[in-house]
């Protein structure tokens, strides 16, 4: 199992693959603009309560690609997006795809527990009893005794994990999480990504989640996705067969070392056409 | 907001006595200023007719305190009700603005126009129309405050940042749930921006409005003083108008403070 090339189809995989409909599904999309072309055939499948981690160099597409699955941004024509089944539009995606962008973009005007339920308030949810949730919620986010607090009174550690307790506030079944832990230091951020891993086996939701550090995709994820440099595709997908849960020594094991230098292989790669002489 | 001994715990008590430490420290350094002005005055032996003590003044002010009450109180509502309205008024207009191109390039011209115009020139014509009334004064009043209102609710409502727009988007928030729960509360530190600028303004249009025609208020005191050449008169009605104007600044400022208490701009 744990030696399993990802090109070998058992029939286990295949049996898994056409039993369970991936909750998201792109098919060469694209994304053009104006002269610049950002994403060019993407093609990418999400099975559900999966970890999908993203990585590639900067300015690959990522943003992009997130803001379509979460319903910001159009494709262009030709691109096939299937959302739980079904052939949609980027903005029928709207408010259906839990989102988390890289900045925590907190309101500064409301307090922890009133950040944490702005999803809910705007579903239209009872305020007092999305109140009463969120409040159960606080000591799972490490913010228990901060109900009261503004944001300008929370370290950037708190802020992002009042932010990532508004996504999970957000119960939908795709989550998507644009670089959350980019801003933070080296030990708060292993902290947070071990944390992340236990709520999200307890909440068992899928998650699709950018980042640019290599580490990072390996220590969360599933299945691991290597972009290409602009225009952003799919250059390098690999299955991450380490088991879970997993504690912080698991990034000094062999296998985890084997698998972070193809990757980085791969982003190098990448980062090259981007710097090197035959940039363009 | 006297200083009242605090009922219970140490904290509110600190924070209380915190707000009122400022108002305590600018009424010491006014009592030192003025005590300074009676001592240059008494020592150089400057005449009264070029300025009076401030002791002086104090005491015209204590012989008749009626006249000069009964004076901020109706300038002092002349200003709140154009105030009021102004402000409510442009809030209103620049969330319009904001959110109706059409709207605000067909109407803002006309208000920049409106602004133009000296509020003097505009003075005598509201009198004519609404008399010597409180409402006239508000007129005028209304007119200097609302544009600075406008301007910067509408500057306020466009300082939102785009990705917490696209956060509530993707939230599935409607425009109207976008604008109630993020764009007026991150225009709400530019507005009391305008707001400030726009008491002293009022205050001012309140003042001269009097003067074309009215039988109380700081302005007819003024140019009561001003017939009779009398400068402690003139220099009571100053004192008078400046503490309105001290009040109305401060009471914005207190309101700034417990509405934008997240620090939108500090000041």
């Amino acid at each position: 199992m744990m030696t399993r090339p990802q090109t070998d189809f058992t029939a286990a995989e295949a049996a898994m693959t056409d039993t369970a409909e991936p909750i998201l599904d792109l098919r060469t999309l694209s994304k053009t603009f104006g002269e610049v072309k950002a994403l060019n055939g993407v093609d990418l499948k999400v099975q559900p309560g999966e970890f999908v981690t993203v990585v590639g160099p900067s300015g690959c597409g990522k943003s992009t690609l997130f803001n379509i699955v979460s319903g910001l941004e159009e494709p262009d024509s030709g691109s096939v997006l299937r959302f739980e089944g079904r052939s949609v539009m980027a903005r029928d995606l709207l408010g259906k795809v839990s989102f988390m962008p890289q900045r925590d973009l907190l309101l500064a005007w409301r307090n922890v527990i009133d950040n944490a339920i702005l999803p809910l308030e705007i579903e239209g949810a009872n305020r007092a009893e999305a109140r009463r949730e969120a409040e159960r919620m606080l000591p799972e986010f490490g913010l228990a005794g901060f109900a009261k607090q503004y944001p300008h009174e929370l370290s950037g550690g708190m802020r992002q994990r009042v932010a990532l307790m508004r996504t999970f506030m957000f119960k939908r079944d795709l989550m998507l999480l644009d670089e959350p832990f980019g801003a933070l230091d080296a030990l708060t951020r292993a902290m947070m990504q071990r944390w992340l891993l236990d709520v999200w086996s307890e909440h068992r939701r899928t998650v699709l989640f950018i980042t640019h550090d290599v580490d990072e995709a390996i220590f969360l994820g599933d299945r691991v996705l290597v972009m290409t440099a602009r225009p952003g595709a799919i250059k390098l997908e690999r299955k991450v067969d380490l088991p879970r849960p997993r504690g912080a020594d698991l990034v000094t094991s062999p296998e985890f070392i084997a698998l972070k230098r193809d990757l980085l292989d791969a982003i190098e790669e990448e980062s090259m056409k981007t710097f090197g002489p035959n940039a363009h | 907001m006297t200083a009242v001994p605090a009922p219970a715990g140490s904290f509110p008590a600190a924070r209380r006595f915190g707000a009122v430490l400022p108002l305590l420290r600018g009424v010491l350094a006014l009592a030192a200023v003025l005590a300074a002005v009676e001592l240059i005055v008494i020592a150089l032996g400057i005449r009264p007719y070029v300025l009076p003590r401030p002791s002086a003044v104090f005491e015209a002010i204590l012989r008749t305190p009626a006249a000069y009450r009964d004076a901020i109180i109706r300038t002092g509502l002349e200003t709140l009700y154009g105030f009021a309205a102004g402000a409510l008024f442009g809030i209103g207009i620049g969330i319009a603005f904001s959110r109706l191109r059409f709207l605000r390039e067909t109407v803002f011209p006309i208000f920049i126009v409106s602004q133009t115009i000296p509020v003097i020139a505009f003075g005598a014509l509201v009198v004519m129309w609404f008399g010597n009334t409180i409402l006239a004064k508000s007129v005028i009043v209304f007119y200097l405050t609302f544009f600075p209102v406008t301007v910067n609710t509408l500057l306020g409502m466009r300082a939102v940042d785009q990705k917490q727009v696209q956060l509530l988007k993707s939230f599935g928030a409607s425009e109207g749930e976008i604008l109630r729960k993020l764009r007026f509360p991150t225009a709400l530190p530019h507005i009391f921006v305008a707001l400030r600028i726009s008491s002293a303004l009022g205050l001012a249009g309140a003042v001269v409005g009097e003067w074309f025609g009215d039988t109380t208020g700081l302005g007819v005191l003024l140019l009561q003083g001003m017939y009779a050449e009398n400068m402690v008169a003139i220099w009571a009605s100053v004192f008078c108008s400046a503490l309105l104007g001290v009040a109305l600044f401060s009471a914005i400022g207190f309101a700034e403070r417990r509405i934008v208490f997240w620090g939108g701009s500090d000041a």
